[in-house]
């Protein structure tokens, strides 16, 4: 027997359940993407180079970001969240990562973009190894979905160095 | 997105057990009844229920709302993928939600196009049920002492 309040509430929550299966169809069709995004970055100038009093080093950067991450964005995506990285190698640690700067890009618009700016967040070293120091500039992204999966994916540009002596 | 969903199937259910909760308190009253009267549609113990939904009834709305369900689902997947907009996904199926809603719940009249025949009460006085006489004899003890 069927009441009125049986027959909403079956209707309502079938329609929730498909709508969990669409979205879940929506996140899997992210992997018939295939992003093919494009940056660079340039050291524009060591604005300065210091050995702090608790004996770490620290620089300061300014760099131009410039990147196309258009590629990345889907029907199904939120914003991305994007971030550059100093990494290299040390005596103590066999990776080091440091965030200079990171944006999020609302739109895909937004996504093909430049920006002329020192660094957001300090590099400052574990030590005082930074002299002379080969480093690589990693660019990592989040593409940030509107249900379900999120792929995250980054960009190495090598071949930076900073300078020999303290500035 | 996801937590939404659950959150708010669970607050749907629980607005229903509450919903039923609040139709025994207020059994009694009137203005109730009559809302019952309009909505409430068991198959009849008299014919004089107008508003009801009979068996076939019930068997076409399930059916109707499994149907549309899928086909708004696969419409509006299918538009949303197309056009490459989420929103446009989830207005289609929003509107086909409200519009199966619409078709399905309340008792409308196609619904109660077979309805059953129940025999009128004073016919059904003069043919009393038959005595049980079987069951009654079956009972007795074989042996009494």
């Amino acid at each position: 027997m069927h009441s009125f309040g049986y027959r909403a509430n079956a209707l309502l929550t079938f329609a929730v359940t498909i709508l969990a299966l669409m979205c879940a169809m929506a996140s899997f069709s992210d992997n018939f993407n295939h992003p093919s995004p494009s940056s660079s970055v340039q050291v524009l100038n060591v604005n300065w180079f210091q050995k702090q009093p608790n004996g770490n080093d620290e620089v300061s950067l300014t760099l131009n970001i410039s990147a196309d991450l258009q590629s990345l964005f889907t029907w199904n995506t939120k914003q991305v969240f994007v971030f550059l990285a100093a990494e290299y190698e040390t005596p103590k640690n066999s990776l080091n990562q440091i965030s200079l700067w990171d944006g999020i890009i609302a739109s895909k618009e937004h996504a093909k973009f430049w920006t002329h700016t020192s660094n957001k967040y300090r590099f400052i070293d574990q030590g005082s190894n930074l002299r002379g120091k080969e480093f690589n500039l990693t660019l990592h992204w989040h593409v940030m979905p509107k249900t379900g999966k999120m792929f995250a994916d980054k960009l190495v540009m090598s071949g930076y160095r900073l300078p020999k002596e303290y500035r | 997105m996801m937590p939404t969903l659950v959150l708010v199937e669970f607050i749907w259910v629980n607005i229903y057990g509450l919903g039923l909760l609040f139709q025994k308190i207020l059994r009694g009253s009137t203005v109730f009844k009559v809302f019952i009267a309009l909505t409430v549609s068991q198959t009849p113990q008299a014919s004089s229920n107008l508003l009801a939904m009979d068996w076939q009834g019930q068997k076409l709305a399930e059916q109707l709302v499994q149907i549309l369900l899928w086909a708004f689902a696969a419409v509006s997947f299918g538009t949303g993928y197309v056009l490459g907009s989420f929103q446009m996904m989830m207005l289609i199926y929003a509107g086909g939600v409200f519009l199966t809603t619409l078709v399905t719940v309340p008792n409308w009249p196609f619904f109660n196009r077979h309805p059953l025949k129940w025999l009128d009460p004073s016919v059904a006085e003069k043919h009393p049920k038959p005595q049980q006489q079987q069951a009654v004899s079956s009972k007795k003890k074989p042996a009494k002492k």
